[in-house]
């Protein structure tokens, strides 16, 4: 009896009304997980603490006790950053969506295309690398955009569930780019698509610095910066007004005078040109080619980070730096520790997981909480 | 007689307002108690005590001598109380029968072995206790396919199917039509005739005269007296309500025909199901005239105030605001051109509950200088200025002011924030549909004052009620709807109450 009522302490503490009730939630998630994480790697006779030490160091936030030749924490550091680019740009393309009440799940597919896109355009090129650098972004911008508008004109215009749509375009786009892969670009070694040019690469790989070499993620500032642009317009400008407005309720919006179709096609035209900036800094900056026939599920996991981040863009923000942390981390943990990869990838998962129930521990902290009153 | 219920210095308060301060009340067993007092007076929180939906911060209450902890509805439930709400929980899509027998399914084994819901047995059981208190339902049908007066009779069949004794109704009034609300007023009387013990939450100081033996008389969360009904004046009671004397009746001055603002011409729109709603509708409004379009809910009429606003299509017709043809321009425009409407569900469409105040008042201009500039930047400032002011002149009352989110004000305060904003856009239309649907007797009377002193400043009125007080009190001109088509369309003082209800009823047929 003690115990439960503990308990219950414990969730109204940490999702219960008040004071910044959202990040408190999303810190409670995000403690939830480290403690399962914890008690899975004691059944497995590991130390928890020190596992969660090393993927630190792992992801370049603590030092590591020693480092090959040319590479420090910093490097460890900026090769996080390189992997986290891709995912916020892909959590403020489900989060945007979101405030407008679309629920985005076509992120994978429009990564793909927009990764397509560029690659094929531009990838193969011999253009000047500034030239081309900017033509991928401008591309991969440029052709989420399309699929974004496309989704956001179904669903005004013919009232199709978005969801529905993007499933759909996920597999479409999954299947016609694969096509085009396997004819036309594949390379017979690896079985993914010819690797793009260095000079259409938005990530510069062993980049030397001092006498460091360093992958630097050339369009990461460029994420920090679209952070702020979609925070500014969703609580500044008019149009954000109206997105809110229509996310909000769409009967009142239009009884305002708001355009709804209007605003459901521009915010899809803004979550899928993220999405396609995502994809671009994904298949074009992390990696170089495409993997035919796969999603990537970087599209998918950016939903549950999205919320995690409370669909707020610098929420998302974090969020993203987070899982990432865990993702990168996990492979020198795994190393170090004697633990098997996969085991490492199901501590973000459970993140991932407990990230996408934060609305559930709050309603649960709410029940919890008018109980307590009654007693 | 004996006490069934009391409630004994009860206190509850929410953050910033004290809602029951100290009441003591009794409920005799076998009486209609009705509960009178304005919005947020305290009436709702009272009684979801006794539900148990809400606990007393402090003291006790009795049911049947003893006291008890009524910690949620369940309990309430296993102590016979029953309450239907103002808004009516109903799942949709599920029939008459699953809603009424949801959570006490009585069960059978099929076969001998898979436990089943015995949905036959069900059925009969709804159906006799639909004869038996004369509450005609079909127990097949689903909540979505019938009316709003089934719907209310399913949330009593609910209780009675639960054996409550002692049955709450919270405004049960507010969404029926005046033949509705005089079949409701006659089974809450039987069920009382019947033995059942009900309390009833109410503003209508004419259906507490008519039925209620005893009435109870919150004022801003104290009580303020229990008086017997039959020796209590109607005037007395709304004066002991509001603390301060109403006048129930309205001056008016005489009525000047000016320039002619709204047109509505041969207009018809029909359902997306191609069910004809309003039928060759023909009518004008002119400044500084009221014009009402009565009728019983359902005929119509809040189809002409959608079509007239841009919100639904509409098959054929033509409609003028101020001479310039606006049939096929968007919302924006409309409301430009010169057009206010205050909608019949403030949830659903008049404002976004997750909004604060401040930008609810704003809706419909947040979009022009001086609230956003010309690069599209919205400016908190000359916003938050605009909520203030309105705030301050429409005495809304709020807990945070201009930050209060809409969703936690109470009704009678939502209402006024919508008129707020659509009074300040000063536009020379404004359509009022049910504008004081769920209100109570103050601020009816402020609305009505406030329509009339449009009125005079020339504005043009449309004014669409299922209230025919209100209607006769208000209208100049008369228009009765009746399946969609014109009935008649009179001057106020050729029409009788009772008339303009024949003719809501379709008796009369004029032929135009």
């Amino acid at each position: 009896m003690k115990r439960t009522s503990l308990l219950k302490r414990l969730f109204i503490l940490g999702c219960g009304k008040g004071r910044h009730q959202l990040l408190r939630t999303s810190l409670f998630c995000i403690f939830l997980s480290l403690l399962a994480g914890a008690i899975l790697l004691l059944l497995l006779g590991k130390n928890p603490l020190e596992a969660y030490t090393s993927i630190l160091q792992g992801a370049g936030i603590l030092p590591k006790s020693r480092y090959a030749g040319r590479k420090s924490q910093l490097t460890d550091f900026m090769s996080l950053l390189n992997y986290t680019t891709p995912m916020v740009f892909a959590a403020l393309s489900v989060a945007v969506a979101l405030k407008c009440g679309i629920f985005n799940i076509c992120v994978s597919g429009i990564m793909v295309f927009s990764g397509f896109m560029a690659t094929v355009l531009v990838g193969y090129s011999n253009l000047d690398p500034f030239l081309a650098k900017i033509l991928v972004v401008l591309i991969g911008a440029l052709s989420g955009a399309l699929i974004g508008i496309l989704i956001g004109y179904l669903k005004h215009r013919f009232n199709m569930n978005e969801v529905v749509v993007a499933i759909m375009l996920n597999y479409i786009i999954s299947y016609v780019v694969s096509f085009f892969i396997q004819t036309r670009f594949i390379d017979p070694i690896t079985r993914q698509s010819v690797a793009v040019g260095q000079n259409a690469r938005l990530t510069l790989f062993d980049h030397p610095v001092g006498n460091l070499k360093m992958e630097i993620a050339l369009v990461f500032p460029l994420a920090l910066l679209a952070v702020f642009a979609i925070k500014f317009m969703l609580d500044r400008t008019r149009f954000g007004f109206e997105l809110k407005a229509v996310g909000s309720n769409s009967k009142a919006s239009k009884y305002a005078g708001i355009h709804v179709g209007k605003a459901v096609v521009f915010t899809m035209l803004i979550s899928g040109s993220l999405a396609g900036l995502a994809g671009v800094s994904y298949y074009l900056g992390s990696n170089a080619s495409i993997q035919p026939r796969v999603l990537p599920s970087l599209g998918f996991d950016a939903i549950a980070v999205a919320l995690l981040g409370n669909t707020t863009p610098i929420g998302s923000f974090f969020a993203s730096l987070l899982v990432m942390v865990f993702d990168c981390g996990t492979t020198y943990m795994s190393s170090r520790m004697q633990v098997l990869r996969e085991i490492a990838a199901l501590i973000t998962s459970i993140l991932l997981l407990f990230s996408a129930i934060g609305i559930f521990f709050r309603n649960l902290a709410d029940r919890f909480e008018q109980e307590a009153e009654e007693v | 007689m004996e006490n069934l219920v009391e409630f004994r210095h009860i206190t509850k308060r929410f953050p910033g307002i004290v809602a029951n301060d100290d009441i003591s009340l009794s409920v005799r067993k076998g009486e209609i108690l009705a509960i009178l007092g304005e919005n947020g007076a305290g009436k709702s929180t009272l009684m979801s005590m006794l539900f148990g939906m809400y606990s007393p911060d402090e003291g006790e209450i009795f049911v049947r001598g003893k006291q008890e902890e009524i910690s949620s509805p369940l309990v309430a439930n296993s102590l016979n109380i029953g309450m239907v709400h103002q808004h009516f929980m109903l799942v949709e899509n599920q029939t008459i029968t699953e809603n009424i027998i949801m959570g006490i399914e009585p069960k059978k084994r099929k076969f001998g072995l898979f436990p089943v819901v015995d949905l036959e047995a069900s059925h009969k059981k709804v159906h006799q206790l639909s004869l038996h208190y004369q509450l005609e339902v079909n127990p097949r049908d689903k909540i979505e396919d019938v009316p709003v007066s089934t719907r209310q009779r399913v949330e009593i069949l609910k209780m009675l199917y639960r054996n409550a004794e002692i049955l709450i109704f919270d405004e049960p009034t507010a969404v029926l039509t005046p033949q509705e609300i005089e079949s409701l007023l006659q089974t809450i009387k039987a069920l009382r005739d019947g033995g059942k013990t009900i309390i009833l939450i109410t503003h209508k100081l004419d259906e507490i005269k008519r039925i209620a033996d005893r009435c109870a008389i919150l004022c801003k969360g104290k009580l303020v007296d229990v008086l017997d009904v039959a020796t209590t004046s109607v005037q007395h009671m709304s004066a002991l309500m509001v603390g301060r004397d109403v006048s129930l009746t309205l001056e008016k001055e005489e009525y000047e025909r000016g320039a002619e603002v709204l047109r509505v011409d041969k207009l018809r729109v029909v359902s997306p199901d191609h069910i004809c709603l309003v039928d060759s509708v023909s009518f004008s409004v002119h400044e500084g005239e009221i014009l009402a379009i009565a009728g019983v809910s359902g005929n119509g009429q809040v189809e002409i105030a959608d079509a007239i606003a841009g919100l639904i299509p509409i098959k054929s017709g033509k409609i003028m605001l101020s001479g310039t043809d606006i049939t096929n321009v968007s919302v924006r425009k409309r409301i430009e051109a010169g057009m206010s409407y205050i909608p019949e569900d403030r949830h659903a469409v008049g404002l976004i509950l997750d909004f604060p105040l401040r930008e609810n008042l704003c809706l419909k201009r947040y979009y022009r200088p001086p609230y956003s500039n010309e690069r599209g930047i919205l400016q908190n400032e000359a916003m938050a200025e605009l909520g203030r002011s309105l705030i301050e002149e429409f005495d809304i009352r709020t807990s945070k002011g201009n930050d209060t989110l809409v969703r936690s004000m109470s009704g009678g305060n939502q209402q006024k924030a919508i008129i707020a904003r659509e009074i300040n856009l000063d536009s020379k239309l404004i359509i009022f549909v049910q504008p004081t649907r769920g209100l109570d007797v103050g601020a009816i009377e402020s609305i009505h004052l406030r329509i009339n002193k449009l009125r005079s400043e020339g504005k043009a009125i449309l004014l669409i009620s299922l209230e025919l007080d209100e209607i006769m009190q208000l209208a100049d001109t008369i228009l009765v709807m009746y399946n969609g088509k014109v009935q008649t369309i009179k001057k106020a003082n050729e029409l009788t109450k009772l008339q303009v209800g024949e003719y809501m009823m379709g008796v009369h047929v004029e032929k135009n």
